[in-house]
C-alpha cells in the first residue's frame, strides 16, 4: 500500500513539470499601439504617448485641420502584401466627444482609404488622425478616443495597449510635457490664465515644442522658474489687491 | 532480505558517487612577478610638440616569459560621461607624438606574459600643457581697459620671461573698466572640444566687464553678454565663487548661479529673488565662500547677511548663532571688506563701519554654522593702522594675519591679539593697489620647483606695475621679495596656474 502511494505521489509530481505554453502570438497577426519605433525596447516607455493634448491655439487662422500620429504595430512577423486595418471612436461616457466630420476626419473617409495600412515588408506604421478645426473648438475640449477593431487581416493584440487618445481644443490646453513632475517642481498647477501670462510675458509659446526644450536642460528650466516667479511677483507688486487669478478663482503661482 | 538489498542498492549508489575523479592541481609555484621599471610617475608634455617616448624594461620570474605589450592612455576629471581608454601602441617602446588637448591624461602600459596568462599595469600622469597652461597671471588695467600678463615659469617658479596682454592678443579685445577679480575653476562646463565637459576656465572680472577663458588656449568661452541666460541690462561683475555645489556670479548686485551638480551649459540663471516680494538688493563685492559649505554674500540695500543655493530662486535668509555680537541682519553697517581666514574651519574676516556713527569700525571674525553666523567683534581705535586701511590681503590657513595697506605702507595685524606690524613701504612714486596671498603646494615630485608660498604686492607708479613676490615667515615679509613681475597698468590680481591647480587649490575669496 505504501509502495502504491509512493509512486502516486511521484507521478502526481511529475505531472507538475509541464512546460508553460507561452502565448507566441503566431497564431494569427495582430494589431496594437506602442511607442515610436525608437523607444520600442524601453519599458518605461510601454505607455507613451497613450493620450495627446493638442491645440490649434498658436496656428494661423488659416490652418484648418491639423494631424496628429500615432505608432501602432503588427504582431506576427511581416507580410508581402499591404494589411490594411481599421480604427473606430470609443464613445467616452460621460465626456466630450470628438464628433467625426466635425472635430476629426472620420476613419471611414474614402481619402484616408489608403493610409491605415501596414505596408509589404513592415510591422510599424504612423497612424494619422486627422483633426479639423471646428468653432466649437474655441470653447471646449473634445476627447477622441480610438481603438484597433478586428477585420480579415488582424485582430487585436495586448488589451491595454489597443486604444488612444487625442485631447484637443482651439484654446489655450496643458501641454503634455506640463506633466505631473513640471507641475510639481517648475510651474505649478495648470491654468490658462497662468499659460496665456507666461506666453505674454515672455514672448515664448510655451507650446509642447518649447516645453520639451526647456525639459532638455535643468540649468534653463531653472532660470526660466525663476524669470516667471520674478515676473508674477512684479505683476502682483504692480497690482496690489490684485493677484494674478486663474480661471477657477485661484491665485496663480509657481513653486 | 529485501530490506537489506534496498540498503545495501543505496549504499552502493552512495559509495560510486565518491569515485569521481581527483582533477585537482597540488602543483605549488610562487607567483609569477613581472617588474616593469624605466616609467616615470607623471609627464609634462606640450599638446602637438612633445613625443612620449619611452623603453621601460620588463623582466619575470617566468625563466620562459614572453610578453605582449600595450599602451593606452586616458583622460582624467571627466564629469558626465565615462573615460575611453586610446590605444596608442602595441610594442614595448613607445614613441608617441602628443595630441591630446591640454589637461591631466593617464598613461595606460600593459605587459602580458603569453605563457602564463599574466599581467601587469601601470600608469603615469601625463600633463598635457600648452604655453598657457603654467604660469602667473597678473590682471591689470590700463587706459580704463583691463588685459593680462603671463609671465612663463617653464623650470621653476621664478617666472623667465613675459607674454604681455595675453587676453588682447587671443581674444582681439580688452575688458572695459578696472582690473578686479580672478576665478579658477575646472569643473566649468563648455563645449571648446566639441562637446560639454569640465574645462579648465579662467573667470576675469573687471569692475564693468567680464570674460571666462579656456587656460588652454585662453580663447573666450563666454563674454559678458553671452554668460548668462539672459543678457545683463547692467555690467557691474562684483565676484565670481562656487560654493555647496555651485558657482555664484555676482552682477550688478544681483546674484546668479549655475548648479554644477546637473548638466549645464556653462551659463548663469537668472537674478535671485530677495525674498517673496522681490525686494531690492544690492550684494557687496565681498563674500565668504568654500566649496563644500554655504556661502554667505552682504545685502547692502537690508545691511544683512543672505545665503543662496544653486537651484533656488530666492535668496536664504541668515540667522544669528546664539552668542553672536553683532546681529547677521539690519546691523546698519557698510562692508568695507570681506574674505574667507580658512577653510578648516570655515572662518572668514570682515571690516564694518557703522552707518551712522562713520568713526565707528568694526573687525568681526566670522564662523558660520549652516545658515547662521556668529560674529567675534573687535572694535578698532582710530589710532589703529588698520582703521585707515585701503587694501586687504588675508592669509590664508597659514596664520591669523590680515594684510592691509596704509597709503605707502603695507602692515600686518595679528587677528589673535590685534599687534600691528610694518612689512613693507613701497618706494616714493609706487601706489599700492593689490595684496594677494597665494598659495600651491603638494608632494609631485615634477611640481617640487613650482611649490611657493607668496604674499604678493602689486603696486602703479608712472604707468608701469610691479608686482613682488615676497616669502613669510610667522606672518613676517622677508625683507626682498624673490621676485618681482614688472608690466604696464595697475595690478588688480594675481594668480599662479600649473597643470595639477584645481579649483580646491585656491580659496574663493577677495
Amino acid at each position: 500500500m505504501k509502495q502504491i502511494l509512493t509512486v502516486a505521489l511521484l507521478t502526481t509530481l511529475l505531472a507538475a513539470c509541464k512546460k508553460d505554453q507561452y502565448y507566441l502570438y503566431n497564431d494569427i497577426a495582430r494589431l496594437q499601439f506602442g511607442p515610436a519605433p525608437e523607444r520600442i525596447y524601453t519599458t518605461s516607455f510601454e505607455m507613451a504617448d497613450t493620450v495627446k493634448p493638442y491645440t490649434f491655439y498658436y496656428e494661423p487662422a488659416t490652418t484648418t485641420q491639423d494631424t496628429v500620429f500615432f505608432d501602432i504595430y503588427a504582431i506576427g512577423g511581416v507580410s508581402g502584401n499591404d494589411r490594411p486595418f481599421i480604427l473606430e471612436q470609443v464613445t467616452l461616457n460621460g465626456e466630450e466627444n470628438a464628433v467625426p466630420g466635425t472635430h476629426y476626419k472620420a476613419f471611414s473617409d474614402p481619402s484616408l482609404k489608403e493610409v491605415y495600412v501596414i505596408k509589404a515588408g513592415e510591422v510599424h506604421a504612423s497612424v494619422p488622425v486627422i483633426l479639423l478645426r471646428d468653432a466649437s473648438l474655441k470653447t471646449k475640449n473634445v476627447k477622441l478616443q480610438i481603438q484597433v477593431k478586428a477585420n480579415d487581416q488582424f485582430q487585436p493584440g495586448e488589451i491595454r495597449k489597443l486604444w488612444r487618445r487625442v485631447n484637443f481644443t482651439d484654446m489655450l490646453s496643458q501641454p503634455a510635457a506640463w506633466n505631473a513632475s513640471a507641475v510639481q517642481y517648475y510651474w505649478g498647477k495648470y491654468s490658462q490664465v497662468k499659460h496665456s501670462f507666461m506666453i505674454n510675458q515672455t514672448g515664448e509659446k510655451w507650446d509642447e515644442e518649447f516645453l520639451t526644450y526647456v525639459n532638455t536642460d535643468y540649468a534653463l528650466l531653472t532660470f526660466w522658474r525663476l524669470k516667471l516667479r520674478t515676473l508674477l511677483t512684479d505683476y502682483n507688486n504692480a497690482h496690489p489687491s490684485e493677484p494674478l487669478t486663474d480661471e477657477t478663482g485661484e491665485t496663480v503661482v509657481f513653486p | 532480505m529485501k530490506l537489506k538489498y534496498q540498503i545495501l542498492a543505496t549504499c552502493c549508489i552512495l559509495l560510486i558517487s565518491s569515485c569521481y575523479k581527483d582533477q585537482g592541481n597540488y602543483i605549488y609555484k610562487v607567483p609569477e612577478e613581472i617588474n616593469i621599471n624605466g616609467i616615470e610617475a607623471s609627464y609634462n608634455k606640450v599638446s602637438l610638440v612633445d613625443k612620449i617616448t619611452i623603453n621601460p624594461t620588463v623582466t619575470s620570474t617566468d625563466p620562459d616569459a614572453k610578453f605582449s605589450y600595450w599602451w593606452g592612455i586616458y583622460e582624467t576629471n571627466v564629469q558626465g560621461s565615462a573615460p575611453k581608454v586610446d590605444t596608442i601602441g602595441r610594442t614595448k617602446a613607445l614613441d608617441y607624438l602628443v595630441t591630446q588637448p591640454a589637461k591631466g591624461w593617464v598613461l595606460v602600459f600593459g605587459a602580458k606574459n603569453e605563457h602564463t596568462g599574466f599581467s601587469k599595469i601601470m600608469t603615469s600622469n601625463i600633463n598635457v600643457v600648452t604655453q598657457f597652461t603654467r604660469g602667473w597671471y597678473i590682471m591689470k588695467n590700463d587706459g580704463g581697459k583691463t588685459d593680462v600678463d603671463l609671465f612663463l615659469t617653464p623650470s621653476a617658479i621664478t617666472p623667465e620671461s613675459r607674454m604681455e596682454n595675453v587676453f588682447s592678443l587671443v581674444n582681439g579685445k580688452k575688458l572695459d573698466g578696472e582690473a578686479n577679480l580672478f576665478g579658477f575653476y575646472t569643473n566649468y562646463k563648455s563645449n571648446v572640444t566639441g562637446a560639454y565637459a569640465n574645462t579648465r576656465a579662467l573667470f576675469i572680472l573687471s569692475d564693468k566687464d567680464a570674460s571666462v577663458v579656456n587656460i588652454n588656449t585662453f580663447k573666450e568661452i563666454h563674454g559678458i553678454n553671452n554668460l548668462f541666460y539672459e543678457t545683463p541690462s547692467v555690467n557691474r561683475p562684483g565676484s565670481i565663487s562656487e560654493s555647496s555645489q555651485a558657482n555664484y556670479f555676482v552682477n550688478n548686485g544681483r546674484l546668479h548661479s549655475i548648479y554644477s551638480m546637473s548638466a549645464n551649459v556653462g551659463l548663469f540663471g537668472g537674478q535671485q529673488l530677495r525674498d517673496d516680494n522681490n525686494s531690492p538688493y544690492n550684494l557687496s563685492r565681498y563674500f565668504l565662500a568654500y566649496p563644500f559649505d554655504n556661502p554667505f554674500f552682504f545685502d547692502e540695500t537690508s545691511t544683512s547677511f543672505v545665503s543662496a543655493t544653486g537651484t533656488g530662486s530666492v535668496l536664504s535668509a541668515v540667522t544669528d548663532v546664539s552668542g553672536t555680537e553683532m546681529p547677521a541682519n539690519r546691523n546698519n553697517k557698510t562692508l568695507l571688506f570681506m574674505g574667507v581666514k580658512s577653510t578648516n574651519p570655515y572662518v572668514g574676516i570682515a571690516l564694518f563701519q557703522d552707518k551712522t556713527d562713520p568713526s565707528l569700525k568694526v573687525l568681526s571674525t566670522i564662523t558660520p554654522s549652516n545658515y547662521a553666523l556668529k560674529m567675534v567683534n573687535d572694535t578698532l581705535a582710530p589710532t589703529d593702522k588698520l582703521y585707515q586701511a585701503e587694501r586687504f590681503g588675508l592669509i590664508v590657513a597659514d596664520e591669523n594675519i590680515l594684510y592691509f595697506s596704509a597709503g605707502q605702507e603695507v602692515w600686518s595685524r595679528n587677528l589673535s591679539n590685534g599687534a600691528e606690524q610694518l612689512q613693507f613701504t613701497a618706494p616714493a612714486g609706487e601706489k599700492i593697489t593689490c595684496i594677494r596671498h597665494r598659495k600651491y603646494t603638494g608632494g609631485t615630485a615634477t611640481e617640487q620647483s613650482f611649490y611657493y608660498n607668496y604674499m604678493l604686492i602689486g603696486t602703479t607708479g608712472g604707468g608701469n606695475y610691479k608686482v613682488r613676490a615676497f616669502q613669510k615667515t610667522s606672518g613676517n615679509l622677508a625683507t626682498a621679495p624673490d621676485f618681482t613681475m614688472e608690466g604696464k597698468g595697475s595690478v588688480g590680481d594675481v594668480i599662479y596656474i600649473a597643470p595639477p591647480i584645481n579649483n580646491y587649490t585656491y580659496p574663493n575669496s577677495y
